[in-house]
């Protein structure tokens, strides 16, 4: 049993941004990770982080709120928009003092360079390495803040005393066994669930941990439905290339040597955002102009010189994961589930509905991307909320005193609910299942939905939920860094998870943002300019809805 | 495609291990990590082994093959394959194993928290916009930066075989991105972290760091840096400084080694007395030449020469762009042309 003022889960760019700012505020802070906090998938981000700099031309927070509030279709919340382009300069300066090696302009500033839908060269980048080097610089700063970080302790349960989250149950991984983790406060940090789709850019560890614990004790999740879809990643395992390609001049081709951006968005061409070039490539492909399944993502023009100095990553990961020189010919690419947009539920200083819970990043829905994210602003999210998160989390411990009490009885409960899982010896192996749902949400709760195949959907996840409640088989029965059970309790929030993505999919009778009906190709204003809340209803998946903050930008058409 | 790997099992629980081969079906694209997987999932659920980006960047994945560090995820089997090959994976070395590849990171985390491994802000006087820096100025710290502190040059290590308290490769090419940072008010209380006992002057320079580096840091060039710039502040009463100038200078005079020279300069005259015991061994031996005969090589000018242009590479490595990792030898030839 351990017990901190404020435990944060997860240790990405959100969560190690808490821990640093609640330890700021005087808090004892713990920090619960299921990898080592520079294993987190933060790191993998490529192209950069957004905030109105202004270093590459004319820019406001204004301008930055209004391109944000119509790439999320008009869903987000302009109020949380506002506070994140506001606040996103000074959280930039800081990385750059705390050590970011941000690339940098002629007179020695930070560079920016254009994103898609973005309305101006607002992306702050680090080559195109800038999650690595952003996640790298914040654990030098929380092993700097001598903040306790548990390690390979995996999160399973939170504990709740009445109404309030009084900390959680964690299995050790090295050691094995369950431990109770008290807090006055705890904060999800967990990151997003991409490993629910085949051929995501996401890491093997995005499997929507938080927020299924989250969802299984009551707290509401916002916007499941949104996936966000990547449009350059490679065919063979999903890595992605960055967008900053595209920033940095590189073209989209179909298979007969077309730029055909400019059929789908006329003035934006490649760099509209990702929902509008996913769709398009999707549909090349589909209409028989792709190659390979792939269309072709051409950075040859840009040079040999521009491509080592800036996109040096990116030629890295096409000759490491598909045998091309991009300096030679084009990367072949296809789009690829990416970003989960939705969440815990939180308002903008990243309180849930359950007292004494907080989350942030990925893991969350404030909601500044509504419907679909912009490129850059998700790293710019993690520092942000991240930073609010802590201090709301501090200054509530500091204010409330003790919270709750953590029922002893709470680590009987998850211990016996492992050792049911381990003691099972017939049943089957958790890799077939997670390869069934991974392919059932690619096949049918992709880039073009439709009702027919979302209610398909809705019914294997049903049954596969079932199927899972009946057991696996769990062929390491030991305690020592036991992969194999964590594997398995994984696939169980991918499940829950997956069920919630596709019951809000099925209700929202409208296109919007990454969510595109073929059975309803229009944005449905009248009815569906509202966020979707999924929450646990008794195993299944309740749904419930909450209004838009609608602040400046009445909602319009939109087009690139 | 068919592969099979033997792969080192060691079950804590049991003390049981040894060699198991495993043959499986794999995707022609697969990776070390992809097979990995495929005998976890369909042959042995409880083989163990970290993964997680599976995109050569959160070094979770290191391990060995064939007795020689690698990121799994970053190691195509196919040519493997074609050859016939049968590969042992093995966990990385000069750490405790904790299970099947699983090793303890801790003694890697502890070196990397002695370095005291974040920027000294000193007294707070950074501007309330970013600091002003040229990219070439940051372009000396790129390569440091690329690391992913997956642990690969720590398992190859020599020296930390032979001293397991030297702060190795990894942590010392994590000193270097902060000395060379522009930013960085550590000044000399940093270097005084990385000079003596378990320091720079400990690497043997093997360059098996540089050789198995994932990412192309070549951390004992970074180790080179910071001996380069503790000696530039003038910190040269350390041992290993001083062994490290009677190889230069003896070098430049004679273009020897002069054997004889380097315990008491190294150590100073005095304490080379206890020493004499060993040096008559040495001598009867054959080991130390004649102090009485003229000690100079034939050709002193080419090794003065040589000294120069090592000296001038070495400066440019100091001064020289660092955009990104070194790429293969079979791609490496090619022309940096200007055609934007």
């Amino acid at each position: 049993m351990v017990r901190h003022d404020v435990v944060v889960v997860g240790a990405g760019m959100a969560g190690m941004r808490a821990a640093i700012e609640a330890a700021r505020y005087g808090a004892d802070v713990g920090v619960v990770s299921k990898l080592h906090p520079t294993r987190s998938h933060s790191g993998a981000a490529e192209g950069g982080i957004n905030a109105a700099l202004g270093n590459a031309g004319e820019d406001s927070p204004d301008k930055h709120a209004f391109f944000t509030v119509k790439g999320s279709d008009y869903l987000g919340d302009q109020d949380a928009i506002q506070v994140m382009c506001e606040e996103g300069p000074g959280d930039i300066y800081e990385l750059e003092h705390m050590g970011a090696v941000f690339s940098r302009t002629e007179d020695g500033r930070i560079a920016q360079r254009p994103f898609g839908a973005g309305g101006a060269p607002r992306t702050c980048y680090a080559a195109d390495i800038t999650g690595h080097v952003l996640l790298h610089v914040l654990y030098e700063q929380l092993v700097k803040s001598g903040v306790t970080v548990y390690e390979e302790w995996f999160a399973l349960d939170l504990v709740v005393d009445g109404e309030r989250c009084v900390g959680l149950t964690a299995w050790d991984l090295v050691r094995g066994g369950v431990q109770g983790v008290e807090a006055r406060a705890v904060i999800l940090a967990t990151g997003g669930l991409g490993r629910i789709y085949r051929g995501t850019t996401n890491a093997y560890a995005c499997t929507g941990d938080g927020m299924s614990m989250a969802w299984r004790a009551g707290v509401p999740l916002k916007d499941m439905e949104f996936m966000q879809f990547h449009p350059t990643t490679l065919k063979a395992n999903g890595v992605l290339i960055t967008e900053g390609c595209r920033g940095e001049g590189g073209y989209l081709r179909n298979g007969q040597g077309e730029r055909f951006m400019f059929t789908y968005a006329p003035n934006a061409g490649e760099l509209a955002s990702r929902d509008v070039v996913s769709r398009a490539e999707q549909t090349e492909i589909d209409e028989g102009r792709g190659v390979d399944g792939c269309v072709l993502l051409d950075l040859t023009h840009l040079g040999a010189k521009r491509i080592n100095e800036r996109l040096h990553g990116s030629r890295e990961l096409s000759l490491d994961y598909a045998g091309v020189d991009p300096i030679d010919e084009p990367i072949p690419v296809r789009p690829g589930a990416h970003y989960h947009m939705g969440g815990v539920d939180t308002d903008m200083w990243c309180r849930t509905a359950m007292p004494g819970l907080y989350a942030a990043g990925e893991a969350a829905c404030v909601s500044v991307h509504g419907a679909n994210r912009l490129g850059g602003n998700s790293l710019l999210e993690t520092v942000v909320f991240g930073r609010r998160s802590g201090a709301a989390a501090a200054q509530e411990v500091r204010e409330n005193g003790l919270g709750g009490v953590f029922p002893p009885a709470a680590v009987r409960v998850t211990e016996r609910r492992i050792k049911s899982m381990l003691d099972l010896e017939r049943g089957e192996r958790p890799a077939a299942l997670r390869q069934e749902l991974a392919d059932t949400m690619y096949d049918n709760v992709g880039i073009f939905r439709s009702a027919e195949k979302l209610e398909l959907a809705k019914q294997r996840v049903g049954e596969m939920r079932e199927r899972y409640a009946r057991g696996l088989t769990i062929q390491d029965k030991g305690r020592t860094f036991n992969s194999d059970l964590i594997q398995a309790i994984e696939l169980g929030s991918m499940l829950e998870m997956a069920d919630c993505l596709v019951t809000g999919a099925i209700a929202r009778t409208e296109s919007r943002g990454a969510h595109s009906r073929l059975d309803f190709p229009e944005r449905d204003d009248e009815n569906w300019l509202r966020h979707t809340l999924t929450y646990y209803d008794n195993g299944d998946v309740g749904l419930d809805y909450k209004p838009v903050t609608i602040t400046e930008h009445e909602p319009a058409v939109r087009s690139y | 495609m068919e592969v099979t790997l033997k792969i080192h099992r060691y079950n804590p629980e049991t003390e049981q291990g040894g060699l198991e081969t495993y043959t499986v079906q794999a995707e022609e694209t697969a990776t070390l990590l992809d097979v990995l997987d495929v005998v976890k999932d369909e042959v042995d659920g409880s083989l163990s082994y970290r993964k997680s980006c599976r995109m050569a960047v959160c070094g979770s994945c290191g391990m060995r093959m064939n007795g020689a560090a690698v990121l799994a995820c970053k190691t195509p089997m196919k040519p493997l394959v074609d050859r016939g090959e049968v590969p042992v994976i093995s966990p990385m070395g000069n750490l405790p194993v904790i299970k099947d590849l699983v090793v303890d990171m801790g003694p890697f985390w502890e070196k990397f928290r002695a370095i005291k491994p974040y920027l000294d802000e000193g007294s707070g006087d950074a501007p309330v916009k970013e600091w002003r820096i040229q990219q070439e100025q940051l372009d000396q710290i790129m390569k440091e930066a690329l690391c992913i502190q997956c642990g690969c040059c720590v398992s190859e290590c020599n020296s930390m075989e032979a001293d397991p308290d030297f702060l190795g490769p990894a942590a010392l090419a994590k000193a270097a991105r902060f000395v060379y940072d522009v930013r960085d008010r550590g000044g000399k209380g940093r270097l005084e972290r990385y000079n003596g006992y378990h320091g720079v002057w400990d690497c043997t320079r093997c360059y098996f760091c540089n050789e198995r580096c994932p990412k192309g840091v070549d951390p004992r060039d970074a180790i080179a840096k910071v001996g380069a710039r503790i000696y530039q502040e003038g910190m040269r009463s350390d041992k290993g400084a001083r062994h490290a100038k009677v190889f230069v200078d003896s070098s430049h005079k004679t273009g020897y080694l002069l054997e004889t020279n380097l315990v008491p300069e190294t150590v100073g005259a005095l304490a080379a007395i206890k020493e004499i015991p060993f040096a008559m061994k040495m001598v009867r031996a054959g080991k130390v030449p004649n102090p009485l005969k003229p000690h100079k090589a034939g050709k002193l000018d080419e090794v003065r020469r040589l000294n120069t242009l090592i000296g001038d590479q070495e400066k440019q490595a100091l001064e020289a762009v660092h955009r990104g990792p070194a790429w293969p030898a079979e791609d490496a030839p090619r022309p940096a042309e200007d055609d934007e």
